[in-house]
């Protein structure tokens, strides 16, 4: 009896000891990463909206303030609204097929074989290869010489280079990122159809959810409702962002034909000289259109169920 | 099971069936292997090569003799080209740097969020959530000036730094830590061992397979990465490949050698492939966790 208050008594006195100790090197633990976010993402963050408030030329040291004004010159630039448009298409084609293409890759690749298992492997091999190595084997690909016009030549059609033409330029490059790209969103929807008990499929099978269709409807797509928001909110995200491929392929021409924010903002930053505040406020138009997309997906896939 | 005769009937048929889908997938998913590999065969077939004029149909062996001497020679050309030998080691140096400031950073953060009480944990650790959604290239203009403000612009830090703070190593950090039973760190407490010393002797030994996704992922990362390099540095002395490569594509104005940007472009993609061939199952890892982070 004796001892055993003792023992309470005794974990009590030490337990709050303890926690001062754990609370303690819990905090030191954090501090290091709060450093980098603090200086490296919060203040940029921040910084990136005050700037945009401001004419700035750093090198000329002409620095004041001018309000929104930068942000009305951003409105008004037929330069920002063409990149808007055309990152909005490529966004909407790209991240709808790479998401079906994504679908399809994972649910062929979906077993325990060699074969699926080295094959999944090297169509992934893209994903984990830079923009900018991707993007000069596709200037290849797509050039006078390359494959695309060699395999039209089988089919009798005259070579061109497609990356200097306004209507193919863009499209070349949407169909060079989706190749890419949906290796990578493959492992989200893997990652989903593992999660799938097998006792599912086989209630399925014993309630006659045979055919393929029925599969889809009934297991496939509700049960994959979650990785599919995954890789659209991802996608679209991932798409408004589109550069590397842009500046090292096309530069944003010819004629402007794959011109997206990221240039103009780049464009504003180091080509244009006294431009850094219009660069800014682009950029936090971009975060906002961003941000909205993102709240838009999550309401409209949420609510609704299929 | 219950229909005898149903099943009798029908087995031989769903075989043949059977057989006849798994023929369908194995050739589909060999015919897409294939696609996909069709560019990286080329680009190995261009640095193969010895002019900027391929003959067409080109030798399609790149490991023939004549091919390999090519390759030599190219490889020669471009190690010789600028300072190709010091930018490749900025490559490395970098993509170092960032790996290790990163998993370190990323681990110890991990395990506070994971194992350790602290007031406004949870809040902070939304704060670090908060971040992935901010996207890097939205607020590189404002990193641009701050380092052209604190005079880091084309230096080794002011490369690194900004590609250290990674949320995503947070992530793969923290759920790792927390699949670790309790009761391994409680034993190590009874043997009074102070909570930094659990973490460096037991939780943190226990997390290799963390640790290994986190190092692949933020490696592949940095060593891919090209739009931070491109506004950051404004020298060629600290050229990283991706810069390299964009360098190299108008060295000679419209002329392309295809034969010496493919090599350089094969010297800058095989670390990273040989890296996912060796541990793809950590990148994969790697990928669902900061995926399922968002």
């Amino acid at each position: 009896m004796d001892t055993e208050v003792y023992n309470t008594l005794r974990v009590q006195k030490r337990k709050p000891r303890k926690s001062k100790l754990e609370r303690t090197t819990g905090i030191i633990f954090i501090i290091p990463l709060f450093i980098f976010l603090t200086a490296f993402t919060f203040f940029p963050a921040v910084y990136s909206f005050v700037i945009s408030l401001f004419h700035y030329d750093p090198f000329f040291h002409s620095i004041y303030p001018v309000g929104f004004s930068n942000y009305i010159s951003v409105m008004k630039s037929a330069a920002f609204l063409k990149s808007v448009e055309n990152v909005l298409i490529y966004t909407a084609v790209v991240v709808s097929v790479q998401t079906f293409l994504a679908f399809g890759f994972a649910m062929l690749f979906n077993r325990a074989s060699k074969i699926s298992r080295l094959a999944r492997a090297i169509v992934f091999i893209p994903a984990v290869v830079s923009p900018v190595s991707m993007s000069i084997i596709f200037l290849w690909v797509f050039s006078n010489a390359g494959l695309v016009n060699f395999v039209l030549s089988f089919f009798g059609v005259p070579p061109r280079n497609w990356l200097y033409s306004t209507t193919f330029a863009f499209p070349a490059i949407m169909a060079m990122n989706i190749f890419s790209t949906a290796p990578y969103f493959m492992i989200v929807y893997s990652a989903g159809l593992q999660s799938i008990p097998t006792e599912v499929l086989d209630a399925a099978m014993i309630d006659g959810i045979r055919s393929g269709l029925a599969r889809f409807r009934h297991i496939y797509f509700p049960m994959l409702r979650f990785s599919t928001i995954l890789v659209v909110i991802l996608g679209v995200t991932g798409a408004m962002q589109l550069f590397d491929q842009i500046y090292v392929i096309t530069d944003g021409g010819p004629a402007r034909s794959t011109y997206v924010p990221l240039m103009f903002i780049y464009n504003r930053t180091f080509v244009y000289t006294g431009e850094i505040g219009v660069a800014a406020a682009a950029s936090f138009i971009l975060f906002v259109i961003i941000m909205l997309l993102t709240i838009a997906q999550r309401r409209v896939i949420t609510e609704r169920r299929w | 099971m219950f229909n005898g005769e149903q099943r009798v009937t029908r087995k031989p048929v769903k075989r043949v069936h059977k057989q006849a889908r798994d023929i369908l997938i194995y050739g589909v998913s060999i015919i897409l292997a294939i696609i996909y590999l069709v560019p990286f065969y080329w680009t190995v077939l261009k640095a193969f090569r010895n002019s900027i004029f391929a003959n067409f149909p080109p030798d399609m062996n790149p490991l023939s003799k004549t091919s390999l001497a090519y390759f030599l020679t190219n490889l020669k050309t471009v190690w010789g080209f600028g300072d190709f030998p010091l930018w490749y080691l900025n490559s490395v140096v970098v993509s170092v740097a960032v790996v290790a400031g990163s998993v370190f950073v990323g681990s110890l953060a991990g395990y506070a969020f994971a194992r350790l009480k602290f007031p406004g944990r949870d809040l902070l650790f939304y704060a670090v959530l908060a971040t992935l959604m901010i996207p890097f290239p939205v607020i590189s203009i404002a990193s641009y000036v701050f380092m052209l403000d604190i005079h880091w612009l084309s230096t080794y830090q002011g490369l690194i730094f900004p590609q250290i703070a990674s949320a995503l190593d947070v992530f793969i950090m923290r759920q790792y830590f927390m699949t670790i039973p309790e009761e391994v760190e409680f034993a190590a407490k009874i043997d009074g061992l102070k909570p930094w010393q659990i973490f460096f002797k037991v939780s943190a030994p226990m997390a290799a397979p963390a640790i290994a996704a986190a190092t692949i992922f933020s490696f592949i990362s940095s060593w891919n990465n090209f739009l931070w390099p491109l506004m950051e540095v404004h020298s060629l002395n600290l050229f990283t490949l991706p810069l390299v490569l964009n360098f190299f594509k108008g060295a000679n104005g419209t002329q392309i050698y295809w034969n010496q940007m493919m090599t350089v472009n094969i010297l800058t993609i095989i670390p990273t492939v040989v890296i996912f061939a060796l541990f793809e199952k950590y990148f994969i890892r790697g990928i669902s966790i900061d995926v399922s982070a968002r």
